[in-house]
């Protein structure tokens, strides 16, 4: 009896996803990345929807997440010409962009700059899904559904130490569901800024995954803005593989978005390596913002700085969950991590879990977490200046914000970011 | 020898709680059917209202799953392979010590807690169970002539029903989850405490939970009453023998506080943990919490956690009075094979309420030692807040520690704090402290202890003692 | 400097305050005139931060009875930043670290608000610039303060001098230095003496807090006041605080208790 209910409700579950637009409109499997799509499609099948009792789905919207998958898939495919409508910044900047766009080959017409190479369909298939492996998430659903609807990857070599910052927008649709998929090779001593801008239309949805591997000694800045508008959904898996020495340092700006999920992956293969995370989620109306990182260390005398914060008003829902992985082999590991929750809000919520395994003895681990509105002492020192409360406000807050904010790579500035953020809070 | 090897060997020393009292005991059949439970009611004579209460939450239990998401990794119990109910042979309830079994006398004499009256514990009174009933209860009429009652839970369902029925299972409800429910529909006995208006208990009040046979579940069942204004502070102590097999024991606890009252409950944890291969050892699965119902009321519970081979554990506080207060002190000490799983849920649901966590997890060998807590902020509770601290030490490179705070704030007058950290004592220190004279050992101990200070600091003085000779022993006896 | 036809400009009387519900202050009375600068000292716990807090407005501290008036106006119904804007400023003992916030936009933010309240014109941010670095020099502060955040990684005299600067640059009519000389060398202590008297005027008054007759050699006070129990316990001139410093506070404090004892 209670196994039939268990079944029942699995049918359900499955029937529903089955039903989707988004997976109705998906094409048929096919091409050189046909079996990446068969693949996460059988993941699905098998899963169905996240349920609540997977923790990491726990404190999930779950209907606002299956709504985005109401929306038809938008096939990108160059042959689809749509005209370009793309609020990119008029200031001049110093590096190079490229544009992913429903309906535009981003490398089309386009001459790569020294350092940047295209890899090759027989690299890619060699490459592609490697550092997911590694970082252990091929069995995540949001990798499995951006698996599925895998047609087109962006694929590049880097290599050099005096290259320009590489800037790459991700664009969305209205009224559609697109996805992409980016792969980045960065070799052994390589120097290199990246900046990705997601940004997101009305009623629009987008998957993205990138998979990056860094090399030996390399140093990769990586800021990361995803910026959203009214009814716009986004998840993003980011795997990231350090290879010995190597230095990565992440800063991460979400706002705006009805439903947004960040997923961090990162290993840190043979040690020796530093890990840099900065992220600000800024969540407001009805919004959901999700930041989920895990760090693996699988070598000894990794280092791990990591600063969350988050602020949330309105009825909005802000979420961080911060794994800390530290196996045997990883002695002397230093990591640190804390979380910084402002709830400015009556009806605002803050969830927020750090999480550390640690098996190695000779570590140094901290994390910490508050959740507190702006602190009194600090409002009536500013008060105390004379500054009225709204002001003693608006510049703790923006000095709340600009902690992270600074850590954006230089292109970072042009999208004004921090004025954007402060609106409305 | 590297130090880390020596710290190893330190940990590692026998249990000398393991012995078998041999005496007649009197156990009914294995296994667990409606028919057993309408045999534990009635050879308790049992009220009709409790043994309803059990047959509910048994039908509960039958729904329900045996929960695995603490990952504790254990072969699954067959519940139909415990005895639930095993009584030392007596006749009923002595009126005198003096009519109970010299042996059981013997055994508690021999765990420290003397009960006979030339020799017992000045100022603790002692509610000492023997598997699953209460043998003796000290210092019960003086305790009486303050109105404070202390006795085990048959004798207060027999004579203070009314009490029981009121309280019993409001605070934990008999299908909270597969353990409480089990608990409920099964528990044999436990302790009953009864502070009334005004009143400050005159001494501390201890049980000692005793488990002698192996194949017997333990399932006590605690009750603690604080009226308005009232105190009381409570004190728990454990041990079983070693057996190769492994015994289940699922207690549930309830704490309910009043307006203005205060109960403070510690607990020495020595239940026996299995031998260095993982072999045997008691399964902890318990459930304690307490609600401080009344407005400036106040529980804290305090807990040294050195035994079992399976501990799961979250002694909680539902914060519902305007501006009471909860409190959660812990050591856990594992060690070989001993997994933990312990932690706190502070729910604050009144304004003003505020929650103090301090964990110390200590694992060594190849154990597994995590925190697990939850701290809640509801949507009333402004003007609420919490300080949590959570510190680990690692001792060998085979031990894990794992940290799981779960934070969720619906409320932004409300602030929370959460601090981690992770250590190992470092040859530094140890090399500096030897330096200056102090033996391996010593210094180990030092360390290890001052880790623990905050916490020792909020066990009753009494006690206090004993968990750092307790720690000292799990860490060779350089101290005790 | 002592004129009795100078401005009154705070009196207080008879202030009770609380912190947690716990009497701190217990009847305080003092009345301060342009021009005057005015110790206070006392032993740890003897009400004098609280004191300073209360004139501050710090939301802890609760008035439970009693009046204070600045320039005959009611000082405890203002919100503590009009009580900024319109002269009253209290250097903290622990000036508050507040990451991310840039001590340069703090510090013009600040002094912006007490210009408006005295209908000068607000500065733009290149002419604050000049203003605060010549103020800079007044304290011997390196220009590299402005650029950090609100007193993050400070050392202790830093913060003080910190708190100095913000002194010279709201100008106020009354200023309560809260224990400004602890945690300073003696070369610091030189620097913020000067300072302070350099900021003093005759329109103005100063209340210092201190623990020591140290700061007082550097700063001679008109009036020294001796605080115990919540209450001032006596007052005298500069020689007060001499003769504290020989024989301590208790002589002081059994002679104020001794008649209350049965």
């Amino acid at each position: 009896m209670v196994r039939r209910r268990i079944c029942i409700a699995f049918k359900a579950v499955s029937m529903s996803f089955h039903d989707s637009k988004w997976f109705n409109s998906l094409p048929t499997p096919k091409g050189d990345l046909e079996k990446i799509q068969r693949r996460g499609r059988e993941y699905l099948d098998l899963i169905g929807m996240p349920k609540k009792s997977d923790e990491a789905w726990r404190f999930t919207d779950l209907s606002r997440l299956s709504s985005l998958f109401n929306l038809p898939f938008l096939l990108n495919n160059p042959t689809n010409k749509i005209r370009k409508n793309i609020p990119l910044p008029s200031s001049k900047f110093e590096g190079f962009q490229l544009v992913i766009s429903p309906g535009f080959d981003p490398l089309e017409s386009v001459d790569l700059p020294d350092g940047f190479t295209q890899l090759s369909t027989a690299e890619l298939d060699g490459i592609l899904g490697r550092t997911i492996d590694k970082c252990s998430c091929n069995d995540e659903w949001l990798v499995a559904v951006n698996n599925s609807c895998t047609y087109r990857v962006l694929g590049l070599r880097i290599n050099g130490d005096n290259l320009p910052p590489l800037e790459l927008v991700l664009d969305s649709r209205e009224d559609a569901f697109v996805a992409t998929r980016i792969v980045l090779i960065v070799e052994s001593k390589t120097k290199f800024d990246l900046f990705q801008v997601l940004l997101g239309k009305n009623n629009s949805a987008h998957s993205h995954l990138l998979e990056m591997h860094i090399g030996s000694d390399a140093c990769v800045n990586h800021g990361w803005l995803a910026r959203g508008t009214k009814e716009s959904g986004y998840f993003a898996t980011l795997a990231i593989e350090q290879d010995i020495r190597s230095q990565y340092a992440f800063s991460s700006v979400q706002e705006g978005w009805s439903f947004g999920r960040l997923e961090q992956k990162i290993v840190q293969e043979s040690g020796y390596a530093s890990t840099a995370l900065r992220g600000l989620q800024v969540s407001k109306g009805k919004e959901q913002i999700v930041n989920n990182s895990t760090i693996r260390f699988d070598g000894p005398e990794g280092v791990l700085d990591q600063l969350q914060k988050a602020i949330a008003v309105d009825y909005s829902h802000s979420i961080f969950n911060g794994s800390i992985e530290v196996p045997r082999i990883a002695q002397r590991t230093s990591a640190s991590q804390l979380s910084r929750n402002l709830l400015l809000s009556k009806h605002a919520r803050i969830d927020t879990k750090p999480q550390l395994k640690i098996v190695a003895d000779d570590v140094k681990c901290t994390h910490g977490a508050t959740v507190s509105q702006l602190q009194e002492e600090q409002v009536f020192y500013m008060l105390s200046r004379g500054i009225s409360h709204e002001d003693a406000m608006r510049l703790l807050l923006k000095g709340y914000c600009e902690e992270i904010v600074r850590t954006l790579p230089v292109s970072g500035s042009r999208w004004g970011v921090l004025s954007n953020l402060l609106e409305g809070v | 020898m590297t130090s880390s090897n020596l710290l190893g060997e330190l940990v590692s020393k026998p249990y000398k709680y393991g012995f078998v009292t041999d005496i007649e005991t009197e156990k009914i059949s294995k296994g667990l059917t409606e028919d057993v439970i309408r045999l534990i009611s009635s050879k308790k004579q049992e009220p009709e209202f409790l043994l309803n209460f059990r047959l509910k939450a048994y039908k509960q239990w039958l729904k329900m799953q045996e929960p695995d998401w603490a990952e504790l990794g254990y072969p699954k119990v067959n519940y139909q392979d415990i005895i639930y109910y095993a009584a030392p042979k007596q006749n009923q309830k002595k009126a005198s010590l003096d009519e109970v079994d010299p042996k059981l006398l013997e055994t508690f004499d021999k765990l420290g807690i003397p009960l006979s009256e030339q020799k017992r514990l000045s100022n603790v009174a002692v509610d000492a169970v023997f598997d699953s009933v209460s043998i003796a209860t000290t210092y019960k009429e003086q305790l009486a002539e303050h109105g404070v009652i202390f006795c085990s839970i048959s004798e207060a369902v027999n004579e203070y029903p009314e009490l029981v029925e009121r309280y019993l299972g409001t605070v934990v409800p008999c299908n909270d989850n597969f353990f409480a429910a089990l608990n409920s529909a099964v528990f044999s006995d436990g302790s009953f405490v009864y502070i009334p208006k005004g009143i400050e208990c005159p001494m501390e009040l201890s049980s000692y939970f005793r488990i002698n046979s192996g194949d017997i579940g333990q399932f006590e069942r605690t009750l603690i009453i604080a009226e308005d204004r009232a105190s009381v502070s409570y004190l728990e102590g454990c041990t079983a023998p070693m057996f190769d097999t492994n015994t289940l024991h699922a207690a549930v606890v309830e704490l309910i506080a009043l307006e203005d009252s205060s109960i403070k409950y510690s607990t020495v944890q020595n239940w026996y943990s299995g031998n260095e291969e993982g072999v045997g050892g008691i399964y902890n699965f318990v459930t304690k919490r307490g609600q401080c119902r009344g407005a400036r009321s106040k529980i804290s519970w305090s807990q040294v956690e050195t035994g079992s081979a399976i501990t799961w554990k979250y002694p909680s506080c539902i914060l519902q009075g305007e501006g009471s207060v909860g409190e959660f002190y812990s050591v856990a000490l594992t060690n070989n094979l001993q997994k933990a799983d312990t932690g706190t849920k502070m729910v604050h649901i009144g304004a003003d309420t505020k929650s103090t966590i301090v964990s110390k997890g200590i694992s060594a060998g190849k154990s597994r030692n995590s925190y697990r807590g939850l701290v809640q902020m509801g949507p009333k509770a402004s003007g609420a807040r919490n300080y949590s601290q959570c510190d680990s030490m690692l001792i060998g490179d085979q031990a894990s520690a794992n940290t799981y705070p779960y934070i969720r704030s619906q409320q932004s007058m409300a602030s929370i704090e959460h601090e981690a950290s992770t250590c190992r004592i470092s040859e530094d220190q140890l090399f500096y402290l030897q330096s200056r004279g102090i033996g391996f050992e010593e210094a180990v101990s030092m360390m290890v202890s001052g880790f623990c200070r905050d916490v020792f600091n909020q066990l009753p003085m009494e006690f206090a003692a004993e968990a750092d000779k307790l720690l000292a022993l799990k860490l060779e006896g350089s101290v005790g | 400097m002592i004129n009795p036809d100078a401005e009154l400009i705070l009196e207080i009387s008879d202030l009770h305050a609380s912190v947690d519900d716990q009497p701190i202050l217990k009847g305080v009375d003092l009345k301060i005139h342009a021009g005057e600068i005015h110790a206070v000292m006392g032993r740890n716990g003897s009400g004098k931060s609280t004191l300073s807090k209360v004139l501050a407005g710090h939301p802890s501290y609760k008035v439970s009875k009693g009046k204070v008036l600045f320039r005959g106006e009611d000082l405890l119904v203002l919100e503590p930043e009009v009580r900024a804007r319109i002269g009253v400023f209290l250097g903290f003992q622990y000036p508050v670290e507040i990451p991310g916030v840039s001590n340069l936009e703090f510090l013009r933010v600040s002094t912006n608000s007490r210009r408006k309240q005295l209908e000068v014109e607000e500065l733009d941010p290149f002419a604050f610039e000049e203003l605060v670095r010549s103020r800079l020099n007044l304290l011997q502060m390196d220009p590299i303060f402005l650029e950090r955040s609100v007193n993050e990684g400070f050392s202790g005299g830093e913060k003080k001098r910190n708190e100095i600067l913000q002194m010279a640059l709201l100008e106020p009519i009354f200023s309560i230095l809260d224990e400004t000389d602890s945690g300073l060398d003696i070369d610091a202590l030189r620097i913020v003496a000067a300072g302070v008297n350099e900021l003093s005027k005759k329109e103005t008054a100063i209340l210092l807090i201190t623990h020591y007759q140290r700061l007082l050699n550097e700063i001679t006070p008109d009036y020294v006041h001796v605080m115990g129990f919540g209450k001032i316990l006596r007052t005298g001139g500069s020689e007060l605080a001499l003769e504290l410093e020989k024989s301590g506070y208790e002589w002081l404090e059994e002679e104020s208790v001794s008649p209350l004892r049965p």
